[in-house]
């Protein structure tokens, strides 16, 4: 108060004197500075603005001088103010001279205390200053600065100019020692005073001045001095700290405990640090705690996988993903583990010898992969590269194991066996249709997998086909089902035969009401004789079926309902050619000459069309030579021989001499004691020799389908490109067929050779093809 | 403090004392139109007691026309620290009130102006200066002679010079 008081009662200065206007300003000035707590005048703040405002203005011409201020840089007009500013600066710099001298006096926090209290006091000062100097400001400094000249800041941000010249460099340093001392206090589990810190941090940024435009901050300041050694301690901290622990602890406690420092450095930004560090600190903790010690946290990857820890594969896959390129190795050795996984699961089941069950192995191949997807997803995050190693890896094992030492076919193959499996009726087992759904689905993972999927393609349509002939779909929605999933997934043309299978049945249905419609009205009583057909027509395009390979002379009943049908076709569709395929027909007897045990009725037999024939011959006569049913069916021997073997077998026929088989010489008679419980006896059994002879021929087709394959894509690509190079050609070519099986290169070149012969391609010069239309 | 709690900050009365020690009630808001003032109370802050401001540098008269000016803008929005707009620049854009209230005599305009000044009351500084500046427009030198009593202090040479130095800012 004394000093405000005898500034009061000093008269004001004479305006046009610098120095006594300075000296009266210098006392306001101390009081400002050293005692804005003790109060301040009001008479005092105005005299004080006066006496700038008179000394600014002090000049004769007042007005010119204030006219010239308006209208810029034009003009000689001298604004007054430059000696003040400089006695300002000077007053400035002996002022904070004293706040460093008495800042050496203390260490540590109570330097931090002493550093915030005066810089709180100074920069509060700042603000008064600058609006008693505002006149300055708002006329010299403002001149000073248009004209483009350096170093002329207005009042407050010159007061901060200092600071940093005379305070803050020759102080920052034991200033920061403190900070980081206190930081690492609370690192050590000790309770600091937080806003300390905090405060600092905002005295740095303020101090942070953009060079050419004052009123812009930046962070230069704040980055040399306090973000660069804060980052360099805390990396030298852990690099510390994380080698203690490493000596005394379990790589997995050592995962723990980074995640728990990380995440505590996180929440240290928010507590007390500029939100701008985040990422630098981050990367800083990310060295010392990670990627120092990367090889060591991939070593234990491979445990930790044999054990299945997923939690502290997650954590390691959390860590491992904060550094770059940290995952790669992991992705590898994730990769490797999988394939070797799936492939031992494979040895199990091959252990049982040739036969392997379908379900058995699309079961183990599931298992390995259903595990490390589940294992992707919880500990990877689902991570997409991991996702593709995963995949990679499954491809391997599916296509490349112990079962497919042959070749790569053999997967295909079991698994469209297994998809016959489910869909096919079973009195075993009722599958729900939710059950049903899930299990395809299980399915087309491993069909996804499946190189050589022209393979799966070749035995799933031989096998629908079956089921669709011999009606032993369980579910018609479930084969539709599975359809669309295999358009999905390799696009209609994969399907479209399948689906014009299924369509040719469909219209078989419509087909055959029609024809009993057309057969009651056309042939009235007539049609009762003969037999209750039914006709399935089948696109010879669409179905993989063969022309039986044998003669066969139908039995009159059967050859009269056939006439009368083929007819009706003929009427229908002129120009059609019916194939009918016998081989694949089949239909119920009934054995009138005996009765089921212990009822009144007779026993039906279930069989082929061709034991069907044979067996009718016996209606004309008791007994009959081979040779009689040579003759009288018309079917060769590798036929007629098994199909009498089965009759014989089941007791319906007996052989004379007794024990005598299916050759010449034999004769044959009905047993008309034959004995069954069963209302129905099934003789229709498929002959074992057949079946295997199947698989061969299917696998000979598909040889000869991929070379068709291969061929009609290189026409399709020359076709729209006119002109390839011979290379750039089988590169194409093998991403157009890539999807249905890897294609050899020397395959595709026998291919273009051929094509080449043909006269659809040409050689032109400089080993490039061309399109021959 | 309470008292100040209640009653909007804006209807807060200050008394400010003229340099020929009248005192003049003025509303808080009014006063603010200039930001000596309003700095002045930002810097003493909302608990402090404000007596009686002294403003050493203006006349009761002046003050008074001040005072009326600020009362009139009182609701205006508050000029930004640097209004360059072009607005601010096209000296012929006089608010008609503003032009009522600037035609008095020669002397209370330069007093007006300068108390503006001193204040820092920049929107009423520009309305003055503007006045003078339309007071000049299309004047010959002479003339502007006449209308501020300026003694022509040039010699005839000197005038020439000047003359044909500015000629391209001649309006033709």
């Amino acid at each position: 108060m004394k000093s405000a008081q005898t500034l009061a009662s000093m008269p004001p200065p004479p305006k046009d004197d610098v120095e006594r206007t300075w000296a009266y300003l210098q006392t306001g000035l101390e009081k400002i500075m050293t005692d804005l707590r003790g109060g301040m005048d009001l008479k005092v703040y105005m005299a004080l603005y006066t006496a700038i405002h008179n000394f600014c203005t002090a000049q004769k011409a007042v007005f010119s001088n204030m006219v010239s201020g308006q209208s810029g840089s034009r003009g000689g007009a001298h604004l007054l103010g430059e000696e003040l500013y400089k006695h300002l600066i000077a007053y400035l710099t002996k002022h904070l001279k004293e706040v460093q001298r008495r800042s050496r006096e203390h260490t540590d926090e109570a330097l931090l205390t002493f550093y915030i209290k005066e810089w709180n006091r100074y920069t509060t000062a700042a603000q008064y200053n600058n609006h008693l100097f505002r006149y300055l400001n708002r006329h010299w400094v403002k001149r000073e600065i248009d004209e483009g000249k350096k170093h002329i800041y207005d009042i407050y941000t010159l007061h901060l100019v200092r600071w940093k010249e005379d305070m803050f460099l020759g102080t920052q340093e034991a200033v920061m020692r403190a900070v980081l001392k206190l930081v690492e206090k609370q690192r050590n589990g000790e309770t600091i005073e937080q806003s300390h810190i905090k405060s600092v941090v905002d005295s740095f940024v303020s101090l942070g001045l953009d060079e050419s435009d004052s009123t812009k901050p930046t962070l230069d300041v704040y980055k040399e001095y306090f973000e660069r050694p804060f980052l360099e301690a805390t990396e030298k901290y852990y690099e510390n700290e994380s080698k203690q622990f490493i000596a005394e602890n379990s790589v997995v406690e050592y995962m723990r405990k980074a995640e728990t420092r990380l995440e505590e450095e996180k929440d240290r930004v928010s507590l007390y640090l500029l939100s701008e560090i985040m990422s630098p600190l981050m990367r800083a903790c990310e060295k010392a705690l990670i990627t120092n010690h990367v090889e060591m946290l991939r070593d234990e990857f491979q445990t930790l996988l044999d054990e299945d820890k997923q939690q502290d594969l997650a954590r390691m896959y959390k860590l491992l993903a904060r550094i770059p390129e940290g995952l790669d190795p992991l992705r590898q050795r994730f990769e490797a583990h999988v394939r070797k996984a799936g492939l031992n699961a494979v040895d199990k089941v091959a252990q049982n010898g040739e036969n392997i069950d379908p379900k058995v192995y699309v079961e183990a191949l599931l298992e390995v992969h259903t595990q490390y997807q589940k294992l992707v997803n919880f500990a990877f995050n689902g991570e997409s590269e991991f996702v593709r190693s995963l995949d990679n890896a499954c491809r391997e094992f599916v296509n490349r194991n112990s079962v497919c030492k042959s070749g790569s076919s053999k997967s295909p193959e079991l698994l469209a066996k297994y998809a016959d499996t489910l869909l096919k009726k079973s009195p075993a087992k009722m599958v729900e249709e939710d059950d049903m759904e899930k299990l395809l689905t299980e399915l087309m993972t491993v069909f996804k997998y499946i190189e050589d999927k022209d393979v799966f393609q070749k035995f799933y349509s031989r096998m629908l086909a079956k089921r669709l002939v011999g009606t032993t779909s369980a579910s018609d929605d479930a084969e539709t089902s599975m359809i669309a999933k295999l358009k999905e997934t390799c696009g209609f043309e994969y399907t479209n035969k399948l689906q014009r299978m299924f369509q040719d049945m469909q219209i078989s249905k419509d087909l055959n009401a029609n024809y009993k419609e057309w057969r009651d009205t056309v042939l009235g009583e007539d049609s009762k004789s003969g037999i209750d057909a039914t006709f399935h027509i089948l696109g010879t395009g669409f179905w993989p079926l063969t022309p039986p390979q044998t003669a066969f002379t139908p039995p009159q009943v059967i050859s009269d309902t056939y006439e009368r049908f083929t007819r009706f076709y003929n009427n229908k569709h002129q120009g059609r050619k019916l194939t009918w395929l016998w081989h694949l027909c089949k239909g119920e007897v009934k054995m009138t000459c005996c009765r089921v045990v212990n009822a009144k009725i007779s026993p039906i037999l279930q069989v082929s069309t061709y034991q069907m024939a044979i067996l009718l011959l016996f209606n004309e006569s008791d007994t009959l030579s081979y040779d009689d049913l040579v003759q009288g069916t018309g079917l060769i021997a590798d036929i007629l021989n098994p199909s009498i073997s089965v009759l014989l077998k089941s007791k319906v026929l007996l052989a004379e001499p007794e024990g005598a088989k299916a050759e010449p010489g034999a004769t044959f008679k009905v047993n008309t004691g034959f004995k069954t419980k069963k209302m129905k006896t099934n003789l229709n059994i498929g002959i074992k020799s057949e079946q295997k002879q199947e698989v061969e021929d299917t696998h000979k087709t598909i040889e000869e389908d991929r070379k068709l394959l291969v061929q009609s894509a290189i026409v399709r690509i020359m076709k729209s490109r006119k002109k390839m190079k011979h290379q750039q050609l089988v590169s194409e070519t093998i991403q157009q067929i890539k999807n249905r099986f890897q294609p050899r290169v020397p395959d595709i070149k026998k291919c273009i050779d051929i094509l080449l012969e043909k006269e659809y391609l040409e050689r032109l010069e400089g080993d490039e093809l061309g399109y021959l239309a | 403090m309470a008292s100040t709690d209640q009653q909007p900050k804006s209807q807060q009365k200050l008394i400010l004392t003229t340099s020929d020690d009248h005192d003049i009630e003025v509303d808080r808001d009014v006063a603010e139109r200039s930001i000596l003032i309003k700095n002045l109370l930002d810097d003493f802050g909302p608990d402090a007691e404000i007596d009686k401001i002294p403003i050493p540098n203006v006349n009761e008269a002046v003050m008074k026309k001040v005072i009326e000016w600020c009362t009139h803008h009182r609701g205006d929005p508050p000029a930004s620290q640097d209004d360059d707009t072009d607005n601010r620049k096209k000296s012929t854009d006089i608010d008609e009130w503003d032009q009522k209230f600037m035609q008095v005599d020669q002397e209370m305009l330069f007093e007006i102006i300068l108390a503006a000044n001193y204040l820092d009351i920049k929107a009423l500084l520009d309305v003055g200066c503007k006045t003078v500046a339309n007071m000049i427009k299309g004047k010959s030198p002479e003339e502007i002679r006449k209308t501020f009593n300026i003694q022509n202090d040039f010699t005839p040479e000197e005038e020439d010079q000047i003359r044909r130095e500015n000629e391209w800012a001649e309006d033709r």
